[in-house]
């Protein structure tokens, strides 16, 4: 499947092609554990991608070879075009570091200035303070954030330097309903620009409302990648549901769950089934059909029924 | 790669000021026990230009040592440093700012030693000489630094800092750095000759008094300096995998 934006040029100055992150049939052994096996990802310009899968299920170690810090026992990463461990590759990323690490004893100033520092063209600093609403907090010691202020510096570091592609490791925990905002905003401005977003998330619903693909990772394994609509259809499943005193046996329902009177069946013909609902004479009351929410569909891929 | 090895350099010395727990006992600490317990017994200036230079080594060694075994060793914990990695760094900015900030740190521990050794004594050291005793200093550092070196990749962070208080006090003891050898008991006077510190002690020696460096602690300390280095990437190659 071509992703969205390939053949756009990317930031490398004269060359044409190049997208911002890609990974080439990786794989990767801790120890007895196999982290990744042969994974291919392509991040574009101009999109949002989000990487999902259950824990252990290989995100952040394809994240950490794709960023330089790991290196694949076979395949290949690119970023930019270039080997992500080499310095030059990372001109144009941006990441976010773990909010428990900042030197204790720097101001969140200092600090952003630090990282500002490595970048040919980084973001104006007061501007990233303002956007981030770090403005107030910008003269405290870092050790003196509270959690939550500490998680949106973690972020803010991210955009310093005006990057082309930013990676976001589960950006939103921890973060409250206001900060969570601020950021889906700036991710979305960030987009708009041309410029990429690789975010790893837990919360489907994050991924639903921001990205353009969704690649789904289980066992170090690519299991599925494409729009969230895409993914959706893929698992070819409605959800009907309604409230019934009870159910006989049904062929078109694949799984049938109950809490109390309320029953939610999946289908993959959800005409059909509502016929045979009514063909049995079941008693059901406030009938719904509808597609699946990604969450949905997302376990029932990772449990393995699609 | 300059500019950064300097905007490096800026903010690593800014942490440390502001951090009194490493602060004093690396810089303070030096000149403090030169004060109690060497000053009042130098009362010529033989005697105070031995014992001063010596103790300068002590602070020199007090902060590479320290620096290096247990800061690297409590560094290597901290999720920064992987994050540092992700940014457009070249891979010997940081090492390099982290050793200018550790020289200048020494530095400024040994100069604190002279100063309070021509306050309290009889020391003098002839401006012609401390060029050839701060690059007696600084060469010496090299080895010693690399085995605290070796002693961070090679422990854990909670071990780090007990063992190297364990190698440092005997090591500055047997080695001259806080009496000259010959006050040392007989034992002590056996191991000493074997010791880096005390190669280092000669070659500090040596150069306040404008003397030839002895070849052999030249030698001793090349010696020391190539087997730390390879103790050091053997045990950092184990440590990333």
């Amino acid at each position: 499947m071509a992703p969205p934006g390939a053949g756009r040029a990317g930031p490398s100055p004269g060359r044409t092609n190049v997208f911002p992150a890609e990974a080439k049939e990786i794989w990767k052994t801790y120890g007895k554990i196999q982290a990744l096996k042969g994974v291919s990802l392509r991040v574009s310009s101009g999109e949002v991608l989000a990487l999902l899968g259950p824990n252990g299920a290989g995100k952040t170690t394809l994240v950490r070879v794709l960023v330089g810090l790991l290196s694949p026992d076979r395949g290949e990463a690119r970023l930019f075009g270039g080997d992500p461990r080499c310095w030059r590759s990372r001109r144009f990323l941006g990441v976010t570091p773990q909010e428990t690490g900042f030197p204790p004893t720097l101001r969140v100033r200092e600090v952003v200035d630090l990282v500002r520092a490595h970048y040919p063209k980084p973001a104006a600093r007061d501007h990233l303070l303002e956007q981030f609403g770090l403005a107030a907090k910008a003269g405290r010691m870092t050790s003196a954030l509270s959690g939550g202020e500490r998680r949106r510096l973690s972020v803010l570091l991210a955009f310093a330097g005006n990057p082309n592609l930013v990676v976001l490791d589960e950006p939103t925990t921890g973060l409250d309903v206001e900060g969570r905002h601020t950021l889906w905003q700036a991710i979305r401005t960030f987009r708009d620009e041309g410029k990429a977003v690789l975010l790893t998330t837990h919360y489907l619903e994050e991924a639903e409302a921001l990205a353009d693909r969704v690649a789904i990772l289980h066992q170090g394994r690519l299991l599925i990648e494409g729009t969230p609509e895409a993914i959706k259809a893929r698992v070819g499943l409605k959800q009907v549901s309604f409230f019934a005193p009870g159910l006989p046996e049904l062929s078109h329902a694949v799984r049938i769950e109950r809490v109390g009177d309320r029953f939610v069946l999946y289908t993959s013909d959800a005409d059909r089934l509502v016929v045979e609902l009514m063909e049995k004479r079941v008693a059901f009351r406030e009938l719904e059909v509808r597609p699946l929410r990604l969450e949905e569909a997302f376990l029932a891929l990772t449990r393995g029924e699609a | 790669m300059i500019r950064l090895v300097f905007v490096h350099l800026k903010y690593e010395l800014l942490a440390l000021l502001r951090m009194p727990g490493f602060l004093i006992p690396s810089f303070v600490f030096p000149g403090m026990f030169f004060l109690m317990f060497a000053a009042p017994y130098l009362k010529t200036p033989e005697t105070a230009l031995k014992t001063t230079t010596s103790f300068m080594a002590f602070a020199f060694f007090t902060v590479v040592f320290f620096q290096y075994g247990v800061g690297l060793s409590q560094e290597r914990e901290n999720p920064w440093v992987p994050y540092l990695r992700t940014l457009p760094l070249p891979a010997g900015v940081r090492p390099a700012a982290y050793l200018l900030a550790g020289l200048l740190f020494a530095l400024a521990a040994a100069l604190l030693v002279a100063a309070v050794a021509g306050l309290a004594t009889p020391f003098h050291l002839p401006a012609g000489r401390w060029p050839t005793l701060l690059a007696a200093l600084v060469l010496g550092a090299v080895p010693h630094g690399l085995m605290g070196l070796s002693l961070a990749y090679l422990t854990r962070p909670r071990a780090a800092l007990a063992l190297a208080n364990l190698i440092f006090l005997p090591l500055s003891y047997l080695g001259g750095l806080w009496m000259p050898p010959e006050l040392l008991p007989g034992w002590a006077r056996a191991i000493s000759p074997w010791l880096p510190t005390r190669h280092w002690a000669e070659l500090v020696w040596a150069a306040s008094e404008a003397l030839p460096w002895p070849a052999a602690s030249l030698l001793a300390l090349l010696g020391y300096a190539v087997f730390f280095a390879l103790i050091a990437t053997w045990a950092w190659r184990r440590g990333t995998g």
